[in-house]
């Protein structure tokens, strides 16, 4: 998963001119990093991470994903693309509250067209993998943060994606399962997966393999 | 089809979760199914009686009776008018052979009928054997008069049984307490079976020969000509001419022409028989009673589209309770749909989701107003006097599917909002 952008920008409407969110970003990232993007609150990190997750559209700039110019692609091929090669781990998790962690890790498949047996199959062997083997009936009420964001990183991975965007995963969290879900992070990237990580955590930053620096809407170099 | 399982079984979890909310979309929609049914019985009914009512009395229908609003220049320049006699009759009948019917009615007013120690007025028609072609709405048990009673100047009758008010109707019942209509001549027919036996009428004997059973309310069509006549005793019209019942007065003339393509040619025939026996002057009504009939049948289909646009306005606010539902789901659930187009639901799986849990609220909504309608159309209905519905099985089909699809209609919008949702938008959302 290759992302290659250049001069983006993001203005917000409002007010006389709009309020720019990103003021010209461009960098590189090849498949397989690892990389951490920082700064301080409301410099534009989350912007980012949307309009690099196809959440978000940019207003200005250029943006390839896999040599793709995402210009191009229609809102279905966005939504496929974000089902298939993406996952999404968010701060608040953002499960769906009413579902169980199975049906909340079952949903890109259910999205992606597999049966139920399929499904189930996939799913528990997900939540497996992220040590939540016996709490598949459990809605996310009855769950600890931590493993909360277990279900959300198996979720992030049922179609099995060649990149994580993690918005914040931690900020949520005490520090020991902060320390399990980055170390969950880690693994997957040393699996080949791309990782992109907002945070303000410096020490979480350190471990990544490479930094963005963001201030006011720019890149620090 | 496997998306929309899926979205089947989504909207049934959400339906679930928010009773209170479904519940009152439902209601929503059932009220609107409760009226439509009722609406589209009614229609179906008035539609059912229309069609019986064109069997029963016929279309073209021609009364002829006499004038009796004539205007005089001065009071010198009276004269008595000319009446119809029963020979007048038998003159059309020739002249005029193609008719259907050509019944004559002459009616005596305050007979008394006497029947062992019985005592009581009543009211003698005479009539012909073609009195039964039209408007008949009777069992007859015995014989009805025929032409060698006729001809014959027999004294025979036939006795007209009332049939009983319709039951549960307290309206009907203290009118009939008031009037006392129930009494006297129908009390005694309903009493006794005086088939075959002999009464005695203003001092002659008339042997009964038939005894005509009015049809039960719930059987009777009506009559489409509007006729209120009240039958009692008919007897052959010129035996009573004979016996100086109604003596010389003129009897009026029921006409079924057989035909409404002919019919302005069969009134042109009418009133021309008319000039040429009695001369000019409007000594008689030729009254056109397929007007009347048109008329009517044109005044109950209004009615009619009044009361389905009833129903349909019912089902109208139904479907904006759903469109309001819908929308206040999308609203409250915009992050929901946030999240399941981060994981990659498209704009098409929301819209669907939304429209199938619309539809599914309808579909729920109809089936129970359904069975509310039908509740309300038979036996609330009958309990309260009112006549249960005539509903038939496919009307409940029918509002069921017009449920749905009302829901589905009214569902597009706020599925539209719903999808045009930008993700990044609608996971900022609270």
């Amino acid at each position: 998963m290759s992302i290659s952008c250049s001069e983006l920008t993001k203005i917000y409407e409002g007010g006389k001119s709009g309020w720019p969110a990103l003021r010209g970003v461009s960098f590189d990232i090849k498949m397989g990093e690892f990389v951490a993007v920082t700064g301080p609150s409301g410099c534009g990190k989350s912007t980012l991470l949307n309009i690099i997750g196809l959440l978000d559209e940019p207003s200005g700039g250029r943006y390839a994903l896999n040599g793709r110019d995402i210009f191009t692609l229609s809102d279905l091929e966005r939504s496929d693309t974000r089902r298939d090669e993406i996952g999404f781990i968010f701060q608040s998790f953002n499960l769906l509250n009413r579902l169980s962690a199975l049906e909340n890790v079952s949903l890109p498949l259910m999205y992606a067209g597999a049966d139920s047996a399929e499904m189930r199959e996939r799913a528990t062997a997900l939540l497996r993998k992220v040590g939540l083997h016996g709490k598949e009936k459990k809605i996310p009420l009855e769950l600890s943060g931590g493993e909360r964001q277990r279900v959300a990183i198996a979720r992030a991975l049922a179609n099995s994606p060649k990149l994580i965007l993690a918005d914040e995963p931690t900020g949520n969290l005490d520090s020991a399962s902060s320390k399990d879900i980055m170390q969950m992070l880690v693994d997957l990237n040393a699996e080949g997966i791309t990782v992109i990580m907002v945070t303000h955590d410096k020490e979480l930053a350190a471990r990544a393999g490479r930094n963005l620096r963001m201030r006011d809407g720019r890149l620090e170099q | 089809m496997k998306s929309l399982l899926n979205a089947v079984r989504t909207g049934l979890t959400e339906i679930w979760a928010h009773k209170t909310r479904s519940a009152l979309s439902f209601l929503a929609i059932a009220a609107g199914s409760v009226v439509f049914i009722d609406a589209f019985s009614a229609i179906f009914a008035t539609y059912e009686r229309i069609e019986k009512q064109k069997e029963v009395s016929g279309m073209a229908r021609v009364k002829i009776s006499q004038n009796y609003s004539q205007t005089y220049s001065s009071p010198d320049d009276y004269v008595p008018p000319p009446v119809l006699k029963y020979d007048d009759v038998l003159s059309l009948r020739e002249k005029l052979p193609g008719f259907y019917m050509v019944s004559p009615e002459g009616r005596d007013w305050r007979n008394v009928l006497e029947y062992g120690e019985h005592r009581l007025t009543t009211s003698v028609m005479g009539v012909t054997p073609e009195w039964t072609k039209r408007d008949f709405i009777y069992t007859l048990k015995g014989r009805f008069l025929d032409w060698h009673d006729v001809e014959n100047k027999l004294r025979v009758c036939v006795l007209v049984k009332k049939a009983a008010p319709p039951p549960g109707n307290l309206f009907n019942k203290s009118m009939l307490k008031k009037y006392n209509f129930t009494g006297g001549f129908d009390m005694l027919v309903a009493h006794y079976d005086l088939l075959g036996k002999t009464v005695n009428i203003d001092g002659f004997t008339f042997t009964v020969i038939g005894i005509l059973e009015e049809l039960p309310y719930s059987k009777r069509p009506g009559t489409i000509t509007g006729s209120s006549q009240e039958y009692k005793v008919l007897a052959p019209v010129t035996t009573l001419i004979h016996y100086n019942f109604i003596g010389q007065q003129s009897l009026d003339l029921n006409i079924d022409t057989g035909s409404e393509q002919n019919f302005d040619e069969s009134i042109r025939k009418i009133n021309n028989f008319l000039k040429i026996r009695f001369g000019d002057g409007d000594f008689f009504i030729v009254e056109n009673q397929l007007e009347v009939i048109r008329e009517r049948i044109a005044a109950s289909i209004k009615s009619a589209l009044v009361t389905i646009s009833l129903g349909m306005l019912a089902f109208l606010a139904g479907g904006i309770g759903i469109m309001n539902v819908t929308l206040a789901t999308v609203f409250a659930r915009t992050r929901e749909i946030g999240i399941r187009r981060a994981i990659g639901a498209s704009r098409r799986d929301i819209m669907l989701q939304f429209i199938v849990e619309a539809v599914m609220l309808g579909l729920i909504g109809g089936v129970l107003g359904s069975a509310l309608g039908y509740l309300w159309g038979v036996p609330v209905k009958v309990m309260l006097g009112m006549g249960g519905s005539p509903i038939k099985p496919w009307m409940p089909l029918v509002s069921v599917l017009i449920a749905a699809l009302t829901a589905f209609a009214f569902a597009i919008y706020p599925a539209w909002v719903a999808a045009g949702l930008k993700p990044a938008d609608a996971l900022r959302a609270e």
